[in-house]
């Protein structure tokens, strides 16, 4: 029997990056709240390390126990055997994945937010993807852009504006949507070689500029300035310049003493009563099993559990899953398409040090930034060249057939060639599709019995390989302006378990094809708030994360303002 | 930093289980962990090829690879010891059967036939040549590039071969000039004792 606890007025399943932002409107609002967190605190000088097989070989910072028990398996669709994936990349700590990510923190634009009605009007039906549940977003991007200022300011947001109250300025992303104000902070520094890229860029006249992160370039709020040293990409910062909810709005909630935190809890059930809403969480810690009762439930975690954990509530008023009538739960789902291309210099371009962050980024492929009549895709990518390199990840570099794979030839091509290397980060605007989705695995289960989420992908897509394809050859033509002497582009593949998930409870007016409603809330539980990337509909060509935040931080505005309706 | 600061880390390792038992008691440590002696001789003979020691400096074994492969099939990656090690005896029965002798009696130029076939896919009634190769290597290129704290890149070695300047705590702008050469930082992540 499940040890009742004090009921709250919210529990938020997971303090992530989403769950760790929602937080703060609603203790300072003055609700109480439960945050309940299958991981802890992780401590800077215990835990972050400048080592490349702590963080990225054995992934010591990012690898959870509890995560590392429900790795989603993946095949392309019914008849298949799923199989597992080798690794996840969920989180659980407080701080979530916002501990480790690279914090590339961008905002979506006004294209993301009304795709196919934008296609529609500008190529006509026949331009829509094949078997794509697209639909446009239920909101737009003015009406977001407020809640993405307040988390910018919160987490602390490096970059250069570039389209201020529509006037271009001339610095940062002349095609991003326009801002009400400039950047928390200016841009973090560039390096050499990803000057060399932008003044490259430059001379082919596109437009390049230094991305925005939730990364201090200076001194902010108590907390350093980044340092540059190289161990940010699945590692923790070991001077707090990143902006982790683990040190911004989490502390920031716990100022006001309305916020409980319960780690190192392994969440359950959702559960609900006769009439259909929420009543509470369920959940194991240290073996034994609690109930949280609350007044609003808001789940958190990443988009795998999101939609294995209402798949996992199953009760009389929702036997296919909690807020599954309509059978919507795990539906477009996608993986973001992300590939790279990589380019080898003459000469040393030194991108050991820095961090992915650190970069010069183009933004002409991407989105609609171009005509795509007679293209034969929607969409494009997000071209970004960037620093930080490790010894191991540098010495087990592609040698471009120019040396062989061990000996002494080898050795001395990876002595001259090993600081020569440019990797990039391109990522594809991806959308949701009929024959993609998540559900639970029939065969793999944790240790207590609960299936696995599965990922059915579907195979590949015809828009998303061609728009990657086609900025594979940007990108080759840049690389080849900066001087590169050998450039591989890498074969498209459609993703297994990807660390940008979206979809599986998308956010629409409609509740035949969505989950929850325009604010986040569930159609059927009216009381259960959904937030991350799970809600998302489209994936821009660029990271999820603020727009994941500034959507948490909008529910949490509305659950503030509507407390009477929705808790009752 | 200072080895006070390193114990205390240590301390705190151990209550959080995140680092295998072998690194830890490494000191202590007389043979290998994973490894028979026997082995032992076998990976080195074949990890000397892939890295060899010559005019660029120090080779795998130089650099101590074999001590991290073996301290991790006794650790973290002890799933696939079983695996790897019988490899390594069909490795080292190929080379007897090919070349006359196990790995480790064969001369330099002997050895690289071994390992050619190998890594050319001609090698006979070996099916698991080619995913021992690519494991070894890995597991070569881990121990002598990562950190000295697991056991290789002995006297940063591997680090100096490649010119990667070190894990410094905080860079400037001015290291991170395409043209600039950082004087090589030689310290562990994780204190100064570990060369």
């Amino acid at each position: 029997m499940a040890t009742a606890l004090k009921p709250v007025d919210v529990a938020v399943i997971g303090l992530g990056a989403t769950g760790g932002v929602a937080v703060l409107p609603l203790a300072r609002a003055g609700l109480k709240i439960a945050g309940i967190e299958a991981g802890t605190w992780m401590d800077p000088h215990r835990d972050f390390h400048a080592d490349e097989v702590f963080n990225n070989i054995r992934r010591q910072v990012t690898t959870s126990p509890k995560a590392q028990r429900e790795i989603p398996t993946v095949r392309t669709g019914p008849g298949e055997k799923a199989r597992q994936a080798g690794a996840h990349p969920m989180m659980n700590a407080i701080g979530g994945t916002s501990i480790h990510y690279w914090a590339q923190s961008w905002r979506l634009k006004e294209w993301d937010f009304k795709t196919r009605s934008e296609t529609l009007r500008r190529y006509g039906a026949a331009a829509i993807p094949a078997g794509t549940t697209l639909e446009d977003w239920p909101l737009t991007y003015d009406e977001l852009a407020p809640f993405y200022d307040l988390v910018e300011d919160e987490v602390g947001v490096s970059g250069a504006a570039g389209n201020i109250g529509g006037r271009l300025t001339g610095r940062g992303n002349p095609f991003e949507s326009p801002r009400a104000k400039e950047y928390p902070m200016p841009p973090l520094r560039g390096s050499g070689f990803t000057d060399h890229m932008a003044e490259t860029a430059r001379k082919l006249g596109w437009k390049p500029f230094a991305p925005p992160a939730a990364i201090n370039s200076q001194t902010r709020k108590g907390r350093s300035s980044c340092v540059y040293h190289g161990f940010c990409g699945n590692g923790g910062c070991h001077v707090s310049a990143k902006g982790s909810t683990a040190v911004t709005t989490i502390p920031e909630a716990q100022k006001t003493k309305n916020l409980a935190i319960f780690d190192n809890t392994h969440v359950t059930r959702i559960e609900t009563d006769g009439n259909g809403r929420v009543t509470g969480v369920r959940y194991l810690r240290n073996r034994e099993e609690f109930f949280q009762p609350a007044k609003v439930v808001l789940l958190a975690g990443y988009t795998y559990e999101n939609s294995r954990l209402l798949l996992l509530s199953k009760s009389k008023p929702y036997p296919k899953g909690l807020s599954n009538n309509h059978g919507q739960v795990g539906r477009h789902y996608f993986g973001h398409w992300n590939s790279f291309v990589t380019a080898l210099f003459p000469y040393d371009i030194n991108t050991w040090y820095g961090l992915p962050a650190q970069g010069a980024t183009c933004d002409e492929w991407a989105d609609d930034s171009f005509d795509h009549s007679g293209m034969g895709f929607i969409g494009g990518c997000s071209l970004h060249v960037y620093t930080e390199r490790h010894p191991i990840e540098g010495a087990a570099m592609n040698t471009f057939g120019r040396a062989p794979g061990w000996g002494s030839a080898w050795k001395k091509f990876i002595h001259d060639n090993a600081g020569r290397m440019s990797n990039t980060y391109i990522q594809t605007n991806t959308f949701p599709y009929e024959t993609m989705y998540l559900d639970l695995d029939d065969d793999i289960a944790d240790p207590l019995g609960d299936p696995v989420c599965r990922i059915n992908t579907g195979g590949m897509r015809e828009n998303e390989r061609r728009s990657t394809q086609y900025a594979h050859g940007k990108m080759e033509q840049w690389f080849q302006a900066a001087g590169a002497i050998e450039v591989n582009k890498s074969p498209a593949f459609v993703p297994g378990v990807s660390t940008h998930a979206y979809g599986g409870t998308r956010m629409g007016d409609n509740a035949d094809t969505n989950v929850v409603n325009r604010w986040g809330f569930s159609h059927e539980a009216p009381n259960l708030g959904v937030l991350g990337a799970s809600v998302m509909g489209t994936s821009g060509a660029r990271n999820p994360t603020l727009t994941a935040q500034a959507l948490a931080w909008r529910i949490a505005d509305y659950l503030v303002k509507n407390w009477k309706s929705v808790s009752r | 930093m200072p080895d006070e600061h390193d114990l205390t880390r240590r301390d705190l390792l151990v209550a959080t289980a995140f680092v295998p038992l072998a690194a830890l008691t490494a000191a202590a440590q007389t043979g290998p962990a994973a490894l028979t002696a026997g082995q032992m001789k076998t990976l080195e003979a074949f990890i000397d090829r892939l890295i060899p020691t010559d005019e660029l400096g120090p080779g795998a074994v130089e650099a101590g690879a074999q001590i991290y492969i073996d301290r991790v099939l006794a650790g973290p990656n002890a799933n696939e010891k079983a695996q790897f090690l019988e490899g390594l005896e069909a490795v080292n029965a190929f080379a007897q059967r090919t070349q006359g002798a196990p790995l480790a009696d064969l001369p330099a130029e002997k050895r690289d036939l071994v390992l050619k076939a190998i890594d050319e896919n001609t090698a006979q009634e070996l099916p698991q040549g080619r995913q021992f190769f690519n494991r070894a290597r890995r597991l070569t290129l881990e121990g002598m590039f990562g950190d000295p704290y697991y056991g290789g890149n002995k006297n940063f070695a591997g680090w100096d071969l490649i010119r990667y300047p070190g894990p410094r705590p905080a860079v400037d702008a001015e290291m991170q000039r395409m043209d600039a050469a950082p004087a090589p930082y030689h310290r562990s992540a994780w204190g100064t004792q570990y060369k």
